[in-house]
């Protein structure tokens, strides 16, 4: 019987609660010792031959017959009222079918608006309008031919420049509104009792997703359904978006996602463009598809903001006695900020502090969540200061950290840890590196003006994920599996760790589980971000194996004419005493049957912490006469409960770390202040890690301990984890190799040039 | 992109017939084409001169210089061992080039009309005074990748890698037109835009390149090209340097020190080679030679790190011809 309960989860640094719907009894956690077929096990990507033979169907992927294709006229200023739009000579264009605009468009809610085409535009690349052509070139050309009248308002697109004084003022508030605060001790006091305090100021650039595949639609009515292809890490959020935008019932909307190319955050629900897709497909009765160029991606689709913070830390006695946190966000027009004080307050048990967040509205392109948003940023504030003061207090920075590390306790919220393995983070990944090695003052490197030095840096970050998740297990009459779930594979590998688990609880081979994800036909599955799919979903195909499998073990029971107590499923086999049948040998006596297993997630404990737990070290070389970086080797340690497949897991780290070598060597987007227009918006002065960039080097460790009172899979997740502190240690390893603290991500050759100016000044 | 006509003639004349009707030549395709995606070429007739013979690859007549085709892809100079023997530096400069996939495509002659990268020249929204409008954006704006030297109303850089190692072998080049033909100085090729004329390069309209010729004195010389990036690849320079010279018994002669990525075009300044002539290229020289090329030089707010690369790498390049 299904019972509504009240659950308590975390995502993204925030804690929500919610009531879900559960139904019998959660699985307890396999025993010590217990052997598992596939969970533990390294395997191949399941649809790892789809992808790499280019069968795999993206989103961009889908041509539909018939189907027209959208370009959207964006704003080409910041900050513009649209007093008239004038059509004509576009739509006369041969091939184009028709143009959407403010004046013309119907109502639609979207993100707190009731329009997609606002009246005041308020970045360079706010939708003003669309075509529906035949095909692209001629919505291109269309684009050029719409006339618009804008009336041009004062704008600000510059952080610093929104919280000062002579900007305009961008909401009747001001630019500036406080976010979040906490408190605890007296941080005041602590700086003042302290022997050495630490003040100082960091800034962290904005970092653009830059996924593989852009964002994008593609619309299909057929004058009762409506199905959205779309990449999104979310097919149930998009429903809910369009539900909202368009009045139709859920049952008329289908969304989509089966290969997706990536969203690191920014993919999290539905976008203007599948609303735009949905509008046309309706209106003219062909399938639409809308999707975003690179530069569009870079200018409309979210963006990691740019920050400016202000640590003070006191020591003394080799301890830390304060932290005071303060922190402005760039979040263009988004209507929430990414708090870069998360791991401030969560991270250690530091008895004074007091965290400041606030929110600074521009007319730049708006924030979206971006893999560990606010942690990212703050982490490279906070572990960089706490680098700081050790160097000021004399005392080894990985020492001064396990002081105040160690706590099995939440510092903020009071509560104990569900586990925690971040010491043993720290000796794995100090072993690793040669922590020992390091000298204050760093070492020579491998040739003239080159030295070489090492730093760390902490990560904490949620990941315990939580309900409503649901799926299904599906046995065909010939024993293979079909596993269905509404989650959404985002190229983190879920399809293959969830057919591990199946196969795994089920007792089948790996090869006979399918499985259907990314439908909002399937049962519910949460949004993959948050680092919550493992951990939420996982547990609920568990308990949907384990039901399928009693099911099975029942009709074999009845088949075999053998008490089901004896009967055993190992390998698709069922096997008694003496003898093995194959599945599809017992189900073949029982005509035509479809065996349903059914799984949820139960929720959290609600007076625990879930934490996932980590540290990197970096080994670096810097050439003092140019700037240069270079990364020997990145030493990543997780604490993230039960590893169900270390290649994938392993994948998820390597990949993370090479995303944070952008974020802190070269990644950073420019806007023109006076025009507002992004300057960078493409491949070749937005600076991604090539694969010359990646370092020789990245060894990836676990702690791989069941976290047992997490979930019933003791798993936890790992999307977020391995890039929130790669910067900061290597911004803490070049400190240590030259004696120059760049302050400000990314660490490129000028930042870096000026830093060691001033070391050499002061030395 | 807007529509256009094309077409693939096999001779040369009728190739620089349609050039002189306002057609624009297309070889590689990885300038032009990406120009006519944002919009900032509009051509209404390209001639694509892959088909025409004769203006591939390289030779080498001892005694007489070396002859590079025009059409040539970066590609075959970078992977020539032979080639890597005779002109060291080419091989450094390619290599640092782009990717394999636009060394691939690109040609040399392509490679030396490109247009510069600035971000506001490349941004279709900015009409900027390059682009016929009234001002510079980056003087006052963005303009960490800009010039730190001979900048006038503009101040773009010189982005290929290839021309200052060519540069260091007193590379010329040979113009076509169906008008006739004519050399010049590889070095005379470029122009920094200032007043009326906005343009970045010299050739007249209608003319082709159709070779650069390496005279064999310049052979002899060896050398070196360093290049500073933003990331381990595919960037365009932010510095780089070429340096070439005899060095004999311990002394230097026939130096040159050509720098991209500071200026409208590359900065090439007589007076610091004629400085280290003779001289043993010690610390003193070299940071005098960048003195003397860097004299004047002007930084924006973002690209004074600039200065600081240049006169390390112009130190580490000179060093390394006594090494």
């Amino acid at each position: 019987m299904p019972r509504v309960v009240k659950s308590r989860e975390e995502f993204e640094g925030e804690i929500f609660e919610s009531l879900v719907l559960v139904e019998g009894k959660d699985l307890p956690v396999a025993r010590a010792g217990t052997e598992f077929t596939e969970i533990g096990k390294s395997r191949r990507r399941v649809d790892g031959a789809q992808r790499v033979t280019g069968r795999a169907r993206y989103t961009q992927d889908v041509y539909l017959p018939g189907m027209l294709h959208v370009r959207v006229l964006r704003s080409p200023y910041p900050r513009a009222r649209v007093r008239r739009i004038d059509t004509k000579k576009a739509e006369a264009l041969p091939g184009v079918r028709d143009v959407l605009h403010r004046f013309n468009a119907p109502k639609a809610a979207f993100r707190g608006e009731d329009t997609i085409f606002r009246e005041e535009v308020r970045f360079v690349g706010d939708e003003v309008a669309a075509v529906a052509a035949d095909d692209e070139q001629t919505a291109v050309e269309a684009l050029r031919l719409i006339e618009v009248d804008y009336e041009l308002l004062p704008h600000v697109v510059d952080l610093e420049e929104a919280i000062g004084d002579v900007a305009p003022r961008l909401d009747t508030d001001g630019n500036v509104a406080e976010a979040a605060t906490h408190k605890r001790g007296d941080a005041k006091r602590g700086l003042k009792e302290a022997d050495f305090v630490i003040d100082a100021t960091y800034r962290t650039s904005t970092q653009l997703h830059n996924s593989l595949e852009t964002h994008g639609a593609v619309a299909a009515w057929d004058g009762e359904q409506l199905t959205v292809y779309e990449s999104t890490q979310h097919v149930f959020g998009v429903r809910t978006g369009l539900r909202a935008a368009l009045k139709l019932p859920f049952s008329k909307i289908r969304v989509l996602c089966d290969y997706m190319g990536g969203g690191f955050g920014s993919k999290g629900g539905v976008g203007k463009y599948s609303i735009i897709a949905s509008l046309f497909t309706m209106r003219l009765g062909r399938p639409v598809r809308c999707v975003l160029t690179r530069e569009e991606e870079n200018i409309a689709a979210g963006n990691r903001s740019a920050t400016l913070q202000q640590m003070r830390l006191g020591g003394k006695d080799g301890r830390i006695t304060a932290l005071e946190h303060t922190s402005w966000a760039n979040v263009g027009q988004g209507k929430w900020v990414a708090n870069p004080t998360g791991p401030t307050n969560t991270l250690y048990d530091i008895a004074n502090l007091s965290s400041k967040s606030y929110k600074v509205v521009t007319n730049a392109g708006s924030l979206a969540a971006f893999r560990a948003p606010g942690y990212v940023e703050g982490t490279f504030a906070l572990e960089s200061a706490i680098d700081e003061l050790a160097l000021k207090m004399g005392v080894d920075p990985l020492v001064l950290r396990r002081k105040h590390a160690a706590s099995p306790k939440d510092p903020m919220v009071g509560k104990r840890y569900s586990d925690k393995h971040l010491i043993e983070c720290y000796r794995i990944g100090a072993a690793e590196i040669g922590w020992q090695r390091r000298r204050s003052g760093g070492v020579r490197g491998s040739g003239p003006h080159r030295r070489r030095g090492i730093g760390m840096a902490t990560q904490i970050w949620g990941g315990g994920g939580g309900p409503p998740a649901y799926a299904t297990v599906h046995v065909n009459p010939d024993g293979t599996i079909v596993l269905t779930t509404g989650s959404q594979d985002i190229g983190t590998g879920t399809r293959t760790v969830l057919a591990q688990i199946c196969a795994d609880e089920l007792g089948v081979d790996l090869e006979d589980v399918q499985v259907r994800l990314g439908d909002t036909d399937n049962p519910y599955g949460p949004i993959s971000a948050g680092s919550l799919t493992t951990a939420s979903v996982g547990p609920a195909v568990r308990i949907a194996a384990r039901d399928a499998r009693e099911q099975l073990l029942d009709a074999a029971a009845g088949v075999l004419e053998t008490p089901q107590a004896e009967l055993r499923l190992e390998g698709g086999v069922v096997v008694t005493k003496g003898a093995r049948t194959p599945l599809s040998e017992i189900l073949g006596k029982v005509d035509n049957n479809t065996v349903i297993g059914k799984g949820g997630r139960h929720p959290n404990d609600p007076e625990l912490s879930l934490r996932t737990f980590g540290a990197h070290f970096a080994d670096v070389e810097v050439d003092v006469r140019t700037g240069e970086i270079t990364i020997e080797h990145i030493v990543a340690v997780h604490d993230i409960g039960r590893i169900i497949n270390p290649t994938t897991a392993r994948s998820q780290v390597e990949g993370g770390v090479i995303q944070a070598l952008g974020f802190a060597l070269s990644e950073e987007r420019f806007v023109d202040r006076a025009t507002g227009r992004v300057m960078n918006a493409n491949l070749e002065n937005y600076k991604v890690p090539t694969v010359q960039d990646v370092p020789a080097k990245i060894t990836v460790k676990f702690v791989d301990r069941p976290d047992r009172k997490a979930n019933n899979l003791g798993v936890k997740g790992l999307g977020e984890p391995p890039i929130i502190p790669t910067a900061a240690a290597i911004a803490n390893a070049v400190a240590n190799a030259t004696g120059a603290r760049v302050r400000h991500a990314p660490l490129t050759r000028a930042r870096v040039l000026e830093a060691l100016a001033i070391a050499e000044a002061r030395s | 992109m807007n529509a256009f006509s094309y077409a693939r003639p096999r001779a040369l004349a009728e190739a620089l017939r349609m050039l002189r009707n306002g057609a624009v030549a297309l070889a590689g395709g990885t300038d032009l084409v990406g120009l006519m995606k944002d919009g900032l070429a509009r051509p209404t007739s390209l001639v694509d001169l892959t088909g025409i013979e004769g203006l591939r690859g390289w030779s080498h007549a001892k005694g007489r210089g070396l002859r590079i085709g025009a059409l040539t892809p970066l590609v075959e100079l970078e992977t020539s061992d032979a080639l890597a023997k005779t002109m060291p530096i080419l091989r450094e400069s390619l290599r640092d080039a782009a990717t394999v996939q636009l060394r691939t495509m690109g040609t040399v002659g392509g490679n030396l009309l490109q247009r510069n990268r600035c971000w506001y020249f490349r941004d279709e929204g900015t009409v900027c005074w390059l682009k016929g409008g009234n001002r510079c954006f980056a003087i006052d704006g963005e303009n960490r990748y800009h010039a730190i030297i001979g900048a006038s109303e503009c101040v773009i850089v010189s982005p290929s890698d290839l021309v200052p190692a060519l540069l260091a072998y007193d590379a010329e080049v040979g113009v076509t037109s169906s008008r006739g033909t004519r050399k010049m100085k590889l070095g005379d090729l470029f122009v920094t835009p200032k007043g009326r004329d906005r343009r970045e390069h010299a050739l007249r309209p209608g003319e082709l390149i159709t070779e650069v010729r390496v005279p064999e004195a310049a052979l002899a010389r060896r050398g070196t090209y360093l290049k500073a990036m933003d990331r381990k690849a595919w960037s365009f320079a932010l510095v780089s340097v070429a340096a070439a010279a005899r060095v004999e018994r311990g002394v230097a002669r026939d130096v040159r020190l050509i720098v991209g990525g500071i200026a409208p075009v590359p900065w090439r300044v007589v007076a610091a080679e004629k400085g280290l002539e003779g001289s043993a290229l010690d610390e003193a020289a070299c940071a005098d030679a960048a003195d003397r090329l860097l004299a004047g030089a002007t930084p924006l707010r973002d690209n004074g790190y600039k200065v600081t690369l240049a006169r390390e790498l112009i130190r580490r390049a000179l060093r390394s011809l006594v090494a």
